[in-house]
């Protein structure tokens, strides 16, 4: 892996770095192990939801439904009580929006902004259908598990752990990896060498809703509850993430490391605002604002998307 | 296919041909006609042309924001901070943070929303940087700032000259809709009719043999980001003058309605099929199709799944249509 490839640069990898530094330096309370307990379960959602937006993001699309996914997912979890039963059918949930969303972009060829929209507005419809309001009991083994500690480790981060190297593993060791760099980087000379695009991307989708869904769970597992807004502001962040990473929207260049290194930025500006009492309401400010920078430091070749 | 139906009668042959043209619309045209047969089934009194003009004037503030998300979506760009805009530009007249006259307000409020176009276009020129990220990222800051701000200062009312003008009707038609349409006409006849238009649809249909032409394609980008910027922060004023109150909340939905609203009226990256009619049809209809899935008595959620539905189902048939030969 080139870094014209994974995306990585010394901005992307030093922006977590120093603003961890800063606030490891300015603020005695960000050191607490309490304060690193609390953030490793912020922080878990937004990296396997971003994880997802990576895959779809390397064949060059963009999920906004992945806020719309979570939301179901946690109100399919409180009306069932088995929690096998339950996770299964948020899964499924989530692999099914995967599929219409990737075939509506791989195969009709919608634009997966417009694609990806309108199945977020019809699942925001029927989440509200199913769960009016917040409320609701989330099964009491999944709650353990989102929130439990396994010999001593917080088992959010246990979930973190197998989520990156699930998609490490994925994009870097295996076929279909290469061909979601081939897909995205050149679809045409991935047709043409025998890459069956309309599979990978496809795939894309649905792997990315599944990771929507599975941090869904995670979430709503987390407070017990269920929650119709519980992903709203999601799809933008996935996205925020994602870039602050490296990965390229224009498709065919990213990471794992790149979207952790994202991730971990915008969890790392989240908890510093709280550690030091700033307004919650400067966060998309301050967010908006590192997002400029990010990207105002890669210069790339295309104009335009 | 011509052979067979060269066979059948003349009628049949012009039904086929009438279809066969009528699919080949964007495919707002399409819907408007199914939705206004839908409502002349079930809601007649929809169409009462007091109704119709009301809608009219309710679609004026989205299909000023589509008309500008259609020109940056010609050059293959998009513009996502209508939200942002709009907040800021409500919140700059209902605060009173600005100590001006109402016409001077107006204006600057408009001047705002061109700077902010103007910055937008500045980085995806200048910098490279995603079109996406970029307004993304604008209209997160500008939403944030009037958020954190109007913790010191709440919003009060529109200046009155606004929402007099959110209100009158010249014989009997509401003014802000014949805004639309005095926008609307000179703005199409300008892209069909000069050089810029032209070159406009030149660097669209392909940015690198635009560039290699010597057509000046990273300016067209930037005026047309100056452009939608500039109506986002009209269809700002608008709302304003409808709403009447200051609130920030109240573009939130603005960008990603202007979005598909270009794209059911036949705009797609890089190419403007559908002209700029196409896409002020389709906010009529998404607007006609609000009011008229509120007049069922759905509620939010089956509102929003059958809004959903739609859009989508629109898209997928237009695409279906336009897809072309490309194996991939």
């Amino acid at each position: 892996m080139t870094p014209a490839r994974t995306g990585l640069t010394r901005y992307t990898v030093g922006l977590p770095l120093l603003i961890a530094l800063l606030l490891a330096l300015s603020a005695a309370d960000f050191r607490q192990p309490q304060n690193l307990l609390n953030f490793g379960g912020q922080v878990a959602a937004l990296l396997i939801a971003s994880l997802g937006q990576m895959c779809v993001t390397l064949v060059a699309g963009i999920d906004l439904s992945v806020g719309a996914v979570m939301s179901l997912a946690s109100g399919l979890l409180v009306l069932q009580s088995d929690p096998v039963l339950a996770v299964a059918m948020a899964l499924a949930m989530g692999a099914a929006v995967g599929v219409v969303n990737g075939l509506g972009v791989a195969v009709a060829g919608v634009h997966p902004l417009v694609m990806t929209l309108s199945t977020a507005t019809f699942l925001q419809g029927l989440c509200h259908m199913v769960l009016p309001m917040p409320g609701g009991q989330v099964p009491p083994p999944l709650v353990a598990a989102a929130n439990g500690d396994a010999a001593g480790v917080p088992l959010s981060f246990v979930w973190c752990a197998a989520a990156v190297v699930a998609l490490g593993a994925l994009t870097t060791r295996t076929r279909f990896g290469l061909h979601l760099f081939a897909v995205g980087s050149q679809p045409r000379s991935a047709y043409l060498n025998g890459v069956r695009v309309r599979a990978v991307t496809v795939t894309a989708y649905v792997l990315c809703s599944v990771m929507a869904s599975v941090a869904g769970i995670f979430l709503a597992a987390r407070v017990a509850t269920g929650d119709p807004n519980l992903g709203t502001s999601f799809p933008l962040e996935t996205v925020a993430a994602v870039a602050l990473g490296g990965v390229q929207l224009t498709g065919g260049v990213g990471s794992v490391a790149g979207v952790v290194a994202g991730t971990l930025s915008l969890g790392l500006l989240t908890n510093g605002l709280n550690v030091f009492g700033i307004s919650p309401f400067l966060r998309g400010v301050l967010t908006g604002a590192l997002l400029l920078a990010a990207v105002s430091v890669q210069r790339r070749r295309h104009v335009g998307l | 296919m011509t052979a067979l139906s060269m066979r059948t009668s003349l009628p049949l042959l012009r039904l086929h041909q009438a279809a066969t043209w009528a699919l080949a619309l964007p495919p707002a045209y399409l819907g408007v006609a199914l939705l206004l047969a839908a409502a002349a089934l079930t809601r007649p009194n929809l169409l009462s042309p007091m109704l119709l003009l009301l809608i009219m004037r309710q679609a004026a503030p989205l299909g000023l924001a589509a008309m500008g998300q259609s020109l940056v979506m010609r050059c293959r760009s998009l513009d996502l901070s209508a939200g942002g805009v709009v907040a800021m530009v409500s919140f700059l007249l209902t605060s009173g943070v600005l100590p001006l006259s109402a016409p001077l307000a107006i204006g600057a409020g408009l001047a705002i929303g061109a700077a902010v176009g103007a910055v937008n276009g500045w980085m995806i020129v200048r910098l490279r940087a995603s079109s996406v990220i970029v307004t993304l990222s604008v209209s997160m800051i500008l939403s944030g700032l009037v958020i954190a701000w109007s913790q010191f200062r709440s919003a009060g009312d529109a200046p009155e000259l606004l929402r007099a003008f959110g209100l009158a009707r010249v014989g009997g038609v509401p003014l802000p809709p014949i805004l639309w349409l005095a926008l609307l006409v000179p703005v199409g006849l300008f892209l069909k009719a000069t050089a810029f238009g032209r070159s406009m649809d030149a660097v669209g249909a392909n940015p690198r043999a635009a560039a290699l032409s010597g057509l000046p394609h990273l300016r067209v980008l930037f005026l047309a980001h100056v452009a939608s910027g500039l109506l986002s922060a009209a269809g700002g004023l608008l709302l304003l003058a409808f709403v009447g109150v200051g609130n920030v909340t109240l573009g939130n939905d603005l960008a990603l309605n202007a979005l598909a609203a270009a794209i059911l009226g036949g705009i797609n990256f890089g190419n403007g099929r559908g002209g700029m009619a196409g896409p002020a049809v389709a906010a009529f209809m998404l607007v006609f199709l609000f009011n008229f899935l509120t007049s069922l008595g759905l509620g939010e959620a089956g509102r929003l799944m059958l809004q959903g539905a739609i859009i989508g189902l629109a898209a997928l048939a237009y695409a279906l249509r336009h897809r072309g030969l490309n194996p991939t």
